[in-house]
């Protein structure tokens, strides 16, 4: 596999400037040699006169194209290690006409001017001081034409995909088209211009056959992936592999035992409507229309397994080849469908026609036991009797979803699919930081609100501080922990605040992802700024003073005390009093961590379901989590909401600070 | 040079740039940069304080576009000579005034200056590069550039005349 100085991150590097310059020289030596030197040469395409810039650019195209897919579809370099511009209608169409215009008014265009200046020519060097000029005209009026600049933006996107064709059915009709286009232009040079030199010579014939003939060879060979922005592909190839080889599936059997003993890794999706979804689901099920699936996955994106069913197979089996090319490697759907799941697990052993021993008759009952109510016989198909109805499943325990592997982040982060905040202190981020990350202190999301210091800045102010960061709405945001979680969890609770749901915390930091030898830089990352909407009505959790005072008045609400316990029990106090909320109970952020090297991680999410399972009676119960500033607290705000699906969990941002320094306010004190 | 064999050569050196860079051949890219460097040197304030210049840092020049665009001149320059077809020159029709072709060069230069910075990409960054990897919007662009041309084409033919 060929590693390109691009897929390296190197290209800013000074063997990347040498190489660069070399190949400049063969690029300028071949355009010389076209004859491209020569301003005349190059209008004449215009005036129908000498085509020689048609019959150069496209035997470059082919000769490339030709290359570059055979190199892609054989997997001998990846998509990813190639630069490929994304695609931007509004952008290109203005800007292709602007440049046509300026290209037949001066006969120069960038690279042929550099040519001519090279071959002495007056009015490449005035080309150029124009060009220069032009793009400081650019700049100054950028604020203005920016909005263009990235009008109709559609991505990273392939002409043959678009199309709805293959790579190599669309390459070759490309260069049928090129072929065509040679002969048409020694024709119109004959008639013209009395030229035409190449026109029905044996050198042509034999060119024009000799491309058509490798451009078919393409054929023979698979598409190759090409990454979209959010999302890559992986190999066609390894996808219809996995077809083959019946990896695309999960059987019923595989599947019940899977969520019966836990779920671990485990999402399961219901793409059915919400109506037969109410009806019946496979306990532990998520609802989701099949549309929103690319969503709704996203932040689940680093399950072990995430299996798709409906009522038969067609639609998980294209979602799930939908979702394959757009880089989920870990999307399955569920054999024979709901159906088979009713047939194969849940129908009653006494109802089956074929013999049954003792260990398969248990192994049925236990389904039966778990994913339906004991003694209710098997619920028909919903299809056909969608009012057959079971009381509302569990939702699935989230696991680790949230935690992002660093696996995960390398692939997205070589498509740019991904915007990195890094928590560590500013002196570790410039010695080295994942490429194109950021480093920000959780402070800077914090500050005085009403009199009230450390508290997380209103929406507005998030919103800015994401624009600056150059984060769009539909972005993952990767956070890397450094030595404190509750820093990379603080920075995510200011993205929850923002509504921006697609985000996770990078599973072991920096200290695990160099470890693996991944990519590490000192340069700063280019992020153009953007402009992000602030949505207030996406902080749900956040909880004031007041309406604490009135949990706390009518026990509505577990409170969930955070802090060191000596604080809680108010044997140690730096606030203006000691002691805690009346009722609260606590539960340190430290013993939801394991620490294991420099970076801290959670403990297993079973342990943690465990310990607090002791503590809060049910997933949906209402709790409100509290430290000194709101900073610790967000750690477990992020454990219990993110990691182990608890539903109805508040944040109190002011916390003890502000709790004690309220003399109006009940305080508890002792254990 | 066979326009057809010097194209090849052209291709086969766009493919080493996409095996060996990881992206194609660029030339506006430099251009830009320089007139970057020179407003930086006149207004380094305002340079590095303007959303699109500000973006490439205190030194514009240092990237491998820049270098690229000095070996197109280089190797530009050795074939030239190569061929002694180094003449200086300002190439115009023969009936044409040299302040027009001047003119025109010169306007043509700060539209397409202009034009390759919106479309981020030239005839070589965008077209040529991108039409290798088939890319849609840069095949787009390649329609829009001979549309643009042609369309213009009448208006500026003077400058050849005979």
């Amino acid at each position: 596999m060929i590693k390109t100085m691009f897929g390296l991150d190197a290209l800013g590097s000074g063997q990347a400037f040498l190489l660069a310059f070399l190949i400049g020289c063969g690029f300028g030596f071949a355009l010389e040699r076209a004859g491209f030197g020569s301003s005349r040469r190059l209008a004449g395409i215009f005036y129908f006169r000498d085509m020689a810039v048609l019959k150069v650019m496209f035997s470059a195209m082919i000769v490339a194209m030709i290359g570059m897919c055979c190199f892609l579809s054989m997997g001998w370099v990846a998509a990813d290690q190639i630069y490929m511009m994304p695609t931007i209608y509004g952008a290109q169409i203005a800007g292709g006409l602007l440049f046509g215009i300026g290209f037949v008014m001066s006969a120069w265009c960038p690279g042929t001017a550099a040519v001519g200046l090279a071959s002495g020519k007056l009015d490449a060097l005035i080309f150029l001081a124009g060009a220069g000029l032009g793009a400081i005209i650019f700049n100054a009026v950028y604020p203005v034409v920016k909005g263009l600049e990235t009008l109709g933006d559609a991505g990273i996107r392939v002409a043959w995909q678009d199309l709805g064709m293959s790579q190599g059915s669309f390459a070759f009709l490309f260069t049928c088209i090129a072929v065509a286009c040679f002969w048409g232009a020694e024709l119109i040079e004959r008639k013209v211009a009395r030229t035409g030199a190449y026109l029905g010579t044996p050198f042509l014939r034999a060119f024009s056959l000799a491309l058509l003939v490798l451009a078919g060879g393409l054929w023979l060979l698979p598409s190759p992936s090409i990454s979209a922005p959010g999302a890559a592909a992986p190999f066609e190839q390894a996808l219809l592999g996995d077809v083959a080889a019946g990896e695309d599936h999960v059987e019923p059997e595989e599947l019940a035992d899977a969520i019966m003993q836990g779920g671990r890794g485990l999402v399961v999706v219901d793409i059915r409507t919400p109506g037969e979804f109410a009806a019946f689901h496979i306990r532990g099920a998520m609802n989701a229309d099949i549309t929103e699936l690319p969503a709704v996955l996203a932040p689940y994106a680093g399950a072990d397994r995430i299996v798709l069913y409906s009522n038969g197979m067609t639609h998980p089996a294209q979602a799930r080849d939908s979702l394959a090319r757009m880089g989920y490697r870990n999307v399955y759907f569920l054999t024979d469908g709901l159906q088979g799941f009713f047939e194969r697990c849940l129908k009653p052993a006494s109802l089956r026609g074929e013999p049954l021993g003792p260990a398969e008759v248990e192994r049925i009952n236990a389904w039966r036991a778990f994913f339906a109510a004991p003694g209710t016989p098997v619920p028909p198909p919903p299809a056909t009797s969608p009012a057959a109805a079971l009381p509302p499943a569990p939702s699935a325990p989230r696991t680790e979803a949230m935690l992002l592997e660093t696996s995960r982040l390398a692939g997205d982060l070589a498509r740019g699919a991904v915007k990195i905040i890094d928590t560590r202190p500013q002196p570790e981020y410039n010695t080295a930081h994942i490429p194109g990350s950021v480093c920000l202190s959780p402070e800077s999301v914090r500050g005085v609100v009403a009199g009230v210091s450390s508290m997380l800045m209103p929406v507005d102010v998030l919103a800015r501080r994401a624009g600056l960061m150059g984060i769009r709405p539909e972005d993952i945001v990767a956070i890397v922990p450094g030595e404190r979680m509750h820093d990379a969890t603080l920075i995510g609770i200011a993205l929850d605040r923002l509504g921006h749901a697609r985000w996770g915390i990078l599973e072991g930091g920096i200290e695990k992802w160099a470890a693996e030898n991944r990519p590490l830089t000192a340069a700063l990352p280019v992020l153009p700024e953007t402009r992000y909407p602030a949505d207030g009505t996406a902080d749900t959790f956040t909880v004031d003073y007041r309406r604490v005072l009135e949990i706390v008045n009518a026990k509505s609400a577990l409170i969930l005390d955070v802090r060191p316990r000596e604080y809680w029990s108010g044997e140690k106090s730096d606030e203006a009093r000691a002691g805690h909320i009346p009722g609260a109970v606590n539960r340190p952020i430290d013993e939801d961590i394991a620490v294991a090297g420099e970076t801290p991680r959670f403990k297993p999410v079973e342990e943690l379901a465990k310990a607090y399972a002791w503590i809060i009676p049910s997933k949906d119960a209402p709790v409100v989590v509290h430290c000194r500033t709101g900073h610790q607290a967000s750690q477990t705000v992020f454990v219990l909401r993110r990691l182990l699906g608890y539903t109805n969990v508040r944040w109190y941002d002011g916390g003890w600070s502000e709790w004690s320094a309220r003399p109006e306010l009940p305080v508890e004190k002792g254990t | 040079m066979n326009p057809y064999l010097a194209g090849t050569l052209l291709g086969l050196v766009l493919l080493v740039s996409f095996l060996v860079l990881g992206a194609g051949l660029g030339a506006s890219g430099g251009i830009a940069r320089a007139g970057a460097y020179l407003q930086c040197c006149l207004l380094p304030g305002a340079t590095s304080a303007s959303e699109y210049f500000g973006s490439w840092g205190d030194q514009p020049l240092r990237h491998y576009l820049v270098f690229m665009f000095a070996g197109v001149f280089t190797g530009g320059l050795f074939s030239a000579v190569l061929a002694n077809r180094v003449a200086f020159k300002l190439e115009r029709g023969a009936k044409a005034p040299w302040k027009l072709r001047a003119l025109l060069a010169l306007g043509g230069g700060v539209i397409v200056g202009f034009a390759s910075r919106l479309a981020a990409g030239c005839t070589s960054g965008q077209a040529l590069t991108g039409g290798a990897l088939l890319l849609s919007g840069s095949l787009v662009f390649m329609l829009c550039i001979f549309a643009g041309g042609y369309g213009m084409a009448w208006f500026v033919r003077r400058q050849w005349h005979d």
